[in-house]
């Protein structure tokens, strides 16, 4: 059980860490977004918003998805490790 | 091991359970659960994380789309008297609005005594720029950039493009600005 509850934690924090790290990207292509915009280069704006996207759809998939298979959501319900 | 855990934390929290008993009654009416308020969950974070990337891909996108969509208005501009420029000595500028009220600008006059106006925006993050007459150049107090006064063009600074340029004219003595000629990087040093 112990190694379970260690396992959960570590799904927990890398999915903190990733999370944040796509916020700092995310905030990067923004500021990217405005330069270039002011810049008037209009050719890069597209991809910035499509990478943007792109992080999003990341960010969405680990909140909604990647979780650990403990909190598994089955048909009847989330699947809690034995003892809880 | 865990008692000794148990009477920490007791020790902590003890002085807010104390208030807590001591307004039992309006506890009942206003159940607010102050240590559990306190604390935000993973899970209330990862939500939080989700919601700014969210607002982050919306402001990159609706950013962007306001550029394009100002990109494609095609502007037409009328002429307008610039009040006061007659009298402007060289080496000086006056600040106008052209060609909107909303729109700042600034007419430069030279030391040879030709005018030049541009969009007072600096084109790195929008501060309004103004005339140096010691440097005779047009300076941006918020990040250090520089324009040429005769040009537009940078001269120095994280400015990526030169001033947006404004047509000027002399007529009969009065000075008239009569279009706005919108700068692109192709011209920028």
């Amino acid at each position: 059980m112990r190694r379970s509850r260690a396992g959960h934690t570590a799904v927990w924090q890398a999915r903190l860490i990733m999370l944040v790290m796509i916020n700092i990207a995310q905030l990067w292509i923004l500021a990217a977004t405005v330069d270039a915009a002011l810049a008037r280069h209009y050719a890069v704006l597209l991809p910035l918003v499509i990478a943007s996207g792109i992080c999003f759809l990341i960010t969405l998939s680990i909140i909604k998805w990647w979780r650990p298979t403990s909190r598994r959501k089955t048909s009847t319900g989330y699947l809690r490790s034995p003892g809880k | 091991m865990r008692k000794s855990l148990d009477e920490a934390i007791n020790r902590v929290l003890s002085d807010e359970r104390n208030v807590r008993a001591a307004t039992e009654p309006f506890q009942r009416e206003f159940p607010y659960e102050r240590d559990e308020e306190a604390q935000v969950t993973r899970r209330e974070f990862c939500n939080f994380l989700g919601l700014t990337s969210a607002a982050l891909f919306l402001g990159a996108g609706g950013f962007a789309a306001k550029a394009a969509y100002d990109a494609r208005q095609s502007e037409t501009f009328g002429g307008r008297e610039i009040t006061g420029a007659e009298s402007l000595t060289p080496n000086s500028s006056l600040n106008f609005n052209y060609p909107a009220e909303r729109d700042s600008a600034i007419l430069v006059r030279t030391p040879d005594g030709a005018y030049h106006a541009y969009g007072q925006k600096c084109t790195h993050l929008s501060c309004p720029v103004y005339y140096s007459r010691d440097h005779q150049r047009l300076e941006c107090p918020c990040h250090e950039g520089a324009f040429d006064a005769a040009t537009g063009n940078v001269l120095y600074g994280p400015p990526p493009r030169p001033l947006d340029t404004i047509e000027v004219e002399v007529r009969n003595g009065h000075v008239w600005a009569i279009g706005r000629k919108p700068a692109t990087n192709e011209h920028a040093d």
